[in-house]
């Protein structure tokens, strides 16, 4: 039986500039999938997930956009190594955001 | 007439190898590898229980705690630790927002891992194992050692009538000074609920709870919550760069019955904790007979750090 397990890397966090979750270690995964959602009003928000060597240097991998109508976004990456973290631009002080990141996991 | 049967189940256990580095109470409740997942260990989340899903009001945010981690514990220079004995260790890490060591804890500033369990067998004793190491994220130069506040462990235990969460803390470093001093959960004489919230009336902690957060944190190191432990002095194995890290045992004894402590051992070193009480409270609403062991770090910088576990045991006697 493979083993699954969902993180909560931000936790209704207010965001009002660009957003980096911590650096999260998943390499006992061969999937992911990254759940952002927005609480309440919000701007258009760019999602990128990103990977890295070593959790200190960052490359883009996946992205995409949740916009203003939208309450969630998902998206998924394989093959990504060890490390994983996702980066949320567009709040802005006029513009905040209140976001809640899942990070699913399975392996 | 018959003698009457008694019956009885004949039990024959074979431990898993892996024990042999413990020295569990006579019932192991819970050995928790890591190479197998993350066994019931999990974040530690205030309660969303107000309208709106809203936590209650604390001057702490105990919703920006870091997220736990299967580790290989893989580092910049280095190749992967992996485990003790295996690949994966359960990481408890931080965000990067240390603050002054006289204030509360800041947003994301410390990682814990609890576990929910109960009270089974009846125990007078209850004990935590662990094999851990920790250390800073390779993000800067520097040895790093002073970046680590803290790592700590504590029971939250309720029995009939009192709460109380008896535990240590090793203080690592302050304000970037090493102390390597170890302390014991216990609130200090005349402290009000208003001092242990941070200035917060009718705060949802009571002095005796929650002393990883709560309670007011002096120059010296010492706290409302937090005692010397006499005698605690203690050089951990922190190895010579963020990237090595070196397995260590730790053990917690408590005397449920009694409500005290029993000892605490760090690698082979034995401190008798007998005597000394942790803070008993009134209980709190359908909490009766919970046990939950909880592990956390905390950082003293604008670093992150990370507390490795091995494998844990719980055990009861």
């Amino acid at each position: 039986m493979q083993t699954t397990n969902t993180s909560v890397i931000a936790r209704r966090v207010k965001i009002s500039d660009a957003h980096a979750t911590l650096p999260y270690e998943a390499g006992w995964a061969t999937e992911a999938v990254i759940f952002v959602q927005a609480e309440g009003d919000h701007p258009d928000l760019a999602i990128a997930v990103e990977v890295s060597p070593d959790g200190i240097t960052w490359v883009r991998r996946a992205g995409a956009t949740l916009a203003a109508s939208q309450q969630l976004v998902d998206v998924p990456v394989a093959q990504f190594g060890n490390w994983l973290r996702v980066v949320i631009t567009g709040a802005t002080s006029e513009q905040p955001a209140r976001v809640l990141v899942h990070l699913n996991l399975k392996g | 007439m018959t003698k009457e049967r008694e019956i009885s189940m004949q039990k024959f256990l074979s431990y898993d190898r892996g024990l042999e580095r413990f020295n569990p109470l006579a019932r192991v409740i819970c050995y928790d590898d890591f190479d197998t997942g993350f066994n019931g260990w999990l974040d530690l989340t205030p309660n969303y229980v107000e309208e709106n899903y809203e936590s209650f009001d604390s001057v702490v945010d105990l919703s920006s705690w870091a997220p736990n981690q299967l580790s290989s514990a893989s580092m910049r220079f280095a190749s992967s630790h992996g485990s003790m004995e295996g690949t994966y260790s359960l990481k408890i890490t931080t965000a990067p927002t240390g603050g002054p060591h006289t204030e509360p804890p800041r947003n994301g500033s410390m990682g814990h891992a609890i576990k929910r369990l109960s009270r089974f067998g009846n125990p007078k004793l209850i004990q935590i194992e662990a094999w851990y190491s920790y250390t800073p994220v390779q993000d800067r130069e520097g040895k790093g050692e002073e970046d680590i506040r803290a790592i700590g462990f504590f029971f939250d235990v309720q029995d009939s009538e009192y709460r109380y969460m008896p535990g240590v803390r090793y203080v690592n470093s302050l304000g970037g000074k090493l102390v390597k001093k170890w302390q014991y959960y216990q609130v200090s004489e005349g402290v009000t609920p208003e001092d242990w919230n941070f200035g917060v009336k009718d705060g949802w902690c009571v002095p005796g709870v929650d002393n990883q957060w709560y309670g007011r944190r002096f120059e010296d190191g010492s706290g409302d919550g937090y005692q010397w432990l006499p005698g605690g002095e203690q050089e951990l194995v922190y190895n010579e760069s963020p990237d090595k890290i070196n397995w260590m045992y730790f053990r917690l004894t408590v005397d449920i019955e009694k409500r005290e402590y029993v000892e605490m051992q760090s690698g082979d070193q034995v401190f008798d904790m007998r005597g000394i009480k942790p803070t008993l409270t009134e209980g709190y609403a359908s909490i009766d007979n919970l046990i939950n062991p909880i592990f956390f770090i905390e950082t003293d910088s604008e670093r992150s750090v990370n507390l490795y576990l091995d494998s844990v045991v719980y055990s009861v006697e």
